[in-house]
């Protein structure tokens, strides 16, 4: 018995995707059980706390919601950008600005928080988030559809500018007593919650789950229809299939690039927004624990589907928050990166067989 | 391959374990000096690669064939990235080394250099050998090119003589470079009338798929291109489409068809804006299907289903099916390049009938083909493309090899561009 | 669209299986109060080269503790880890925890929420930046009490905060640096501060006041470096400072990065951690001893009587201590051959500051001048606890009008912070 490895003739059945992506999480899992073995501690015991604290309870599943939350909005943006083969990961950079720019309302402040309507003026931080991260997004978007740069490196760069702008305003500008963070933002422009209904019904309580996690739903509701229904989706899937035969089909493939970064970027930046004004409610150092990259993987590992991005988001914010559990601390992020290689390398098995040879019975039929 | 950072006598000592330990330049600039000046190349050994001109970078290439002693040199196109002069001195350096006892073998497309170059010749097509080793004594270009474009099977066309009508495609002056930034198009002129079939014909390379993509909007150029009265030069796709062009293109994967997409979403590729595939920003993909349905019926395009991707589709079914997506737009205007090359023989006959059959709807229609007898079965006029320039067009009934041959090969110029116009009201108009 | 449905249902299964899981983990817990619970060996084993969920265990009384870095960070939050395996060691049927690397402000509520979900009766949180989020933690779970340490609010029921006079033994130490950069003969000193805040101008002035006792020449140049916790920026400050030509640099950061990048013959005095004063470039280490003070807040939350209190303990707590001067401690090698007079008086000191007779607000009793010629205090005048946790510059700071802390002792070179 020998196993041979054979280039795929046909298409793969339409389960092996799912297959095995769900195979290499599964076996994601056994590896880093048996890692953990190793060092001495019970797998069995370590997972079922990991299920427990990030399912075991509805305030443990808000928990998880809100971590998921910024990866849905990020995740979806990057999912129509890998759509049109544009490698926007610049997501965290864009993360940034959106945070950067919603907070201006409140620290330049654009509006006097504490006469304007709430609803006014969280509309206006979610505007500014969006429009913050869509111009973010529209340099890479220019630079590669006016010269032809390399997207990857310009948007990988703008993350850092990103950091950094915000740490000048964070350290300097807007400082709260010397830390590198600025006052906790006024309760009327916290995003709404469920801890905020709480009062009427204490099953609320604690429930850190805000409104974020609808605008991300909604997204994905609306990416669905723009990818499979809309004339800008089928542009986008022309684009990203064959760019050559997008433009002998007369579309403006230049125009089409900045606009799908701006999108991308557009809703990393609402993602910045939601977890300003929804969870840290204040603009501090290290507000994104890498959202934009995570948010490159989960739509990696949900194939670019808008639906399939807001599960994988509850999976690995699951995994964010169970992970954190473990002490000390960095399983998660084992589990993570094993996760992301065996789902990566288990792309080889749709473009290739993997067959048992017999290669004793194979003989005696040559015999034969 | 050539490494631009390293000098000329670097990259001649590349993947050769002759400098041992320490690497002595010097000795070596000499050594490739002596070589060049054998051979009768110019070179200064010791300068950049980087620095050279594209001509000079082939003597490199060159050079270090000749340093490691080889006896046969195999070129492709060699000329094909050259300015004209330095072809010549190209010519002069393969002769200076055939008559010191090298074989060379040079394949090119280009008549006049096969026959200022070669001792002996073999004619390739479709891969087979229509000529093998025959020397050149005697032998004529025309000979030379029907044994390149040959005949082929003769299908009785049913072509009905037809007065063509007004200007549809003016070209004035149109002139281009092609990806190498070298002229491809050299101020041409043609026109051509609806109901008409314009054939253009010529060795592959002398700026066909340029005139092609200046036409339709692939590739800028100077000049004028006057569709329908208007002036669609450098004018992005989308305009020309809009004014009833339409195109089938010589790469039917890389640019007529996106390969994964489905059948239905590669027929929509250009009325996926117009009602009723879509309306205002929502594609009908229902509507859709069924015109792909439609189509794959009329178009007899053979598939599972109109779910089918396209990259799974035959040649011959998937030329069917640009062929379905462009002629259903009811065009003014065919670009059609090649569109038979690499077909089945039924695929054949079925796409050469579609045309025919445009052109009784009087469509215009542009042919560009590699094979004479589609064109002069097909053709009301023909146009012969050389080096860039329009030389002659023929009257399609006329038209026989041995002219077509001379004009292809740049050693006979026929009447001009446009004749007399019965109808100037295409003229009449972009004046106005 | 077949392919999203099937993922759909896939991972339907996958909760489900899941929450298969949720319902089986109860029977699995360890046997209820009717058998004693061993509390000490169950975090023992939980812990020990092991890896652990932080759970509570039934028939203990469940203490945790949220870390801002890794508990073995040689720093802060290991001296922190000392408190908690002190609390686990003296006091009986306690169960502790923690949770580590928690990031200020994103992660810390959630963290902290968790804990109290999941059933502890006592919950440390040990970084500044932790205190918002344990205040509205605090608010939902009034049955359990929440101990913010370094910060200022407090609720007076079940959210306090704890804080010690790291002051005094800042003063000491730089008692001890006075001594031995005037012995060296090079009178430059330097303080990495972290950031800008009342607290870091306290102890930089502390230090300040406690060079002026043994080297009245020497000055103190200052470098902040925006961090509590980041081993690279701390050496490479260290390293400038050093390279700038100072002779000892103390630290108001985590690691010990002052003594590692001490060349020889130069000194660090390192921060927090009782044993991160290992190297021989080691002169000291100012160090935090929280186990006492966790001790008795547990036992005061157990017995019902803690009540959110804010909790600022000086020497005699027995919370503070400096390497090499406390009971059982030798003196390290820089700090054995200074002047016998000099090493005498940081005894004595340290003697009186563990019977209550030496406090903060003697460290801060005039007179002070400050780098600008101006007086701080006149003679026999002492600071005010309000004004030593406050810059006195802003309008709406509580100490306005007072003399706070926004100014430097009259021996430092460095401007003040903007």
């Amino acid at each position: 018995m020998r196993l041979q490895i054979v280039k795929r003739s046909e298409d793969p059945p339409k389960w092996l995707p799912i297959a095995t992506s769900l195979g290499a999480v599964v076996l994601a899992f056994v590896i880093s059980g048996g890692i953990l073995a190793a060092v001495g501690a019970d797998p069995l015991q370590i997972y079922r706390y990991f299920f427990r604290s990030a399912f075991g309870s509805w305030g443990a599943f808000s928990d998880v919601m809100v971590k998921a939350t910024p990866l849905i909005l990020i995740g979806l943006g990057c999912a129509l950008a890998f759509r049109m083969k544009l490698w926007n990961i610049g997501a965290e950079g864009q993360f940034y600005i959106g945070a950067f720019f919603s907070s201006m309302v409140v620290m330049v402040p654009l509006v006097d928080v504490n006469t304007t309507p709430p609803i006014v003026t969280i509309g206006l931080m979610m505007l500014l988030g969006i429009l913050g991260g869509a111009l973010y997004g529209f340099i890479p978007g220019l630079l590669k559809a006016k010269f032809g740069i390399n997207e990857i490196i310009t948007t990988l760069m703008l993350n850092y500018v990103a950091v950094f702008w915000n740490n000048y305003w964070i350290f300097g500008r807007w400082s709260d007593a010397g830390f590198q963070m600025t006052p906790t933002f006024p309760r009327r422009v916290w995003l709404p919650r469920l801890a905020d209904l709480a009062k009427q019904n204490p099953f609320f309580s604690g429930m850190t789950l805000h409104v974020g996690v609808i605008f991300g739903l909604i997204v994905a509701v609306v990416l669905w229809y723009i990818i499979n229904k809309s004339r800008w989706g089928y542009k986008i899937n022309l684009i990203g299939d064959n760019p050559k035969a997008a433009r002998y089909a007369g579309i403006d493939i230049a125009k089409n690039i900045i606009l799908v970064f701006m999108f991308s970027g557009a809703l990393a930046g609402l993602a910045g927004m939601t977890e300003v004004s929804g969870v840290v409610h204040r603009l501090q150092e290290r507000i994104s624990t890498s959202y934009g990259f995570s948010g490159v993987i989960v739509a990696w590992l949900a194939k670019l589907d808008p639906f399939a991005v807001v599960l994988v988001s509850i999976l690995f914010g699951a995994l964010l928050v169970a992970g954190r559990e473990i002490q000390p601390s960095g399983v998660s992020f084992l589990i993570q990166g094993t996760i992301l290689f065996l789902v990566i390398s288990s792309d080889v098995l749709m473009r290739y067989q993997i067959r048992l040879v017999n290669t004793k019975k194979a003989s005696v039929e040559e015999a034969a | 391959m050539l490494v631009p950072t390293m000098s000329v006598t670097e990259n001649i000592l590349i993947g050769l374990d002759k400098p041992k330990l320490a690497l002595n330049l010097k000795h070596y600039d000499e050594e490739v000096r002596h070589l060049a000046e054998q051979f009768g190349i110019r070179i200064d050994p010791s300068a950049k690669v980087w620095q050279l001109s594209v001509g000079e970078q082939q003597r490199v290439e060159i050079l270090k064939i000749l340093y490691r002693g080889a006896r046969i040199l195999v070129m492709d196109e060699p000329t094909a990235v050259l300015a004209p002069q330095e072809a010549d001195e190209l010519i002069a350096t393969l002769k200076g080394m055939a008559s010191q006892g090298k074989s060379i073998i040079f394949i090119s497309h280009k008549l006049n250099e096969v026959q200022e170059v070669a001792d002996r010749l073999t004619i390739l097509r479709r891969g087979k050998a229509t000529a093998e080793g025959i020397g050149l004594e005697g032998i004529t270009r025309e000979r030379l090119a029907s044994l390149m474009v040959g005949r082929e099977v003769i299908f009785n066309m049913h072509k009905v003589d037809r007065e063509p009508g007004e200007v549809v495609l003016q070209l004035e002056q149109v002139s281009a470079v092609n990806n190498k930034n070298l002229p491809a198009l050299k101020n041409v002129d043609l026109c051509l009338r609806a109901g008409e079939i314009l054939g253009i014909a010529g060795v592959a390379g002398n700026g066909q798929s340029e005139l092609v993509e200046v036409v339709t909007g692939l590739r800028e150029c100077e000049g004028k291109i006057w569709l329908d009265g208007k002036d669609i030069a450098n004018k992005p796709p989308q305009v020309s489409i809009g004014g009833g062009l339409a195109h089938i293109p010589e790469d039917r994967i890389g640019v007529g068809s996106a390969p994964n997409l489905s059948i239905t979403k590669n027929v929509i590729m250009k009325n996926f804006e117009s009602e009723p595939i879509s309306h205002r920003w929502q594609v009908n993909y229902t509507e859709a299907g069924r015109h792909a349905a439609e189509l794959k019926q009329k178009y007899d395009i053979l598939a599972p289903s109109v779910e089918t991707q396209a990259r799974k589709l035959s040649g011959g079914n998937l030329q069917k099916l640009i062929l379905a997506r462009e002629l259903s737009s009811a065009p003014h205007l065919i670009v059609a390049m090649q569109p038979t090359r690499g077909l089945d023989v039924g695929a054949i006959e079925a796409v050469q009938q579609l045309l025919l059959d445009q052109r009784e709807t009087g469509c215009a229609i542009l042919l560009v083909s590699e094979d004479l007898d589609e064109l002069m079965a097909l053709s009301d006029r023909i146009a012969v493309m050389y080096e860039g320039e329009v030389v002659g067009v023929v009257d399609g009934k006329e038209a026989d090899l041995n002219t077509l041959g001379l004009m292809m090969t740049g050693s006979m110029r026929g009447p001009g561009s446009c004749p007399p116009e019965p109808a100037a009201a295409g003229s009449q108009e972009r004046e106005g | 669209m077949k392919k999203t449905k099937l993922m759909l249902v896939i991972l339907l299964v996958f909760a489900l299986i899941l929450g298969a899981c949720q319902t089986t983990a109860p029977t699995a817990a360890p046997a209820g109060p009717a058998t004693p619970v061993d509390c000490k060996a169950q975090t023992e084993s939980e812990t020990v080269g092991n890896y652990q969920v932080p759970a509570p265990v039934e028939g203990c009384f469940n203490v945790a503790f949220v870390y801002v870095g890794p508990h073995d960070d040689g720093g802060w939050s290991q001296a922190h880890d000392v408190g908690r395996q002190w609390v686990q060691d003296k006091v009986k049927d306690v169960h502790t925890a923690y949770v580590e690397t928690v990031a200020e402000g994103v992660d810390a509520e959630q963290v902290t929420r968790s804990l109290a979900r999941k059933g502890f009766d006592v919950i440390f949180t040990t970084s500044f930046g932790f205190m918002d989020a344990t205040e509205a933690v605090a608010t939902e779970f009034p049955d359990i009490d929440f101990i913010h340490v370094s910060g200022y609010k407090h609720n007076g029921s079940n959210f306090g905060n704890l804080m010690g006079a790291m002051e005094n033994i800042k003063y000491l130490a730089g008692i001890l640096a006075g001594s031995r950069a005037k012995m060296d003969g090079n009178t430059r000193l330097g303080y990495m501060a972290t950031f800008p805040i009342p607290e870091e101008l306290r102890l930089g002035n502390a230090f300040a006041l406690g060079m002026q006792k043994t080297c009245p020449e020497c000055t103190l140049d200052v470098r902040f470096i925006n961090t509590w916790h980041d081993p690279i920026i701390e050496q490479e400050a260290a390293k400038s400072l050093f390279d700038s030509g100072v002779q000892v640099v103390m630290t108001g950061a985590d690691t010990p990065a002052p003594a590692i990048a001490a060349p020889e013959g130069k000194w660090g005095i390192t921060y927090d951690y009782i044993a991160n004063c290992t190297l021989p470039t080691c002169l000291t280490t100012m160090y935090w001893n929280w186990g006492p003070l966790y001790a008795q807040i547990v036992e005061e939350s157990r017995a019902g009587t803690y009540a959110g209190d804010a909790r600022y303990f000086d020497g005699d707590a027995g919370g503070l201590g400096l390497y090499g001067f406390m009971e059982g401690e030798e003196l390290m090698p820089g700090a054995k051959d200074l002047p016998e007079a000099d090493l005498q008086m940081v005894r004595d000191l340290v003697a009186k500051m563990l019977a209550g007779e030496f406090t903060r607000f003697d460290v801060f009793t005039g007179p002070i001048k400050d780098n600008q010629g101006n007086e701080v205090l006149p003679e026999g005048k002492s600071l005010t606890q309000v004004e030593l946790d406050c810059f006195a510059n802003a309008a709406d700071a509580p100490c306005a009008g007072l003399t706070g802390m926004y100014w430097w002792n009259e021996n430092v070179t460095a401007e003040l912070p903007k």
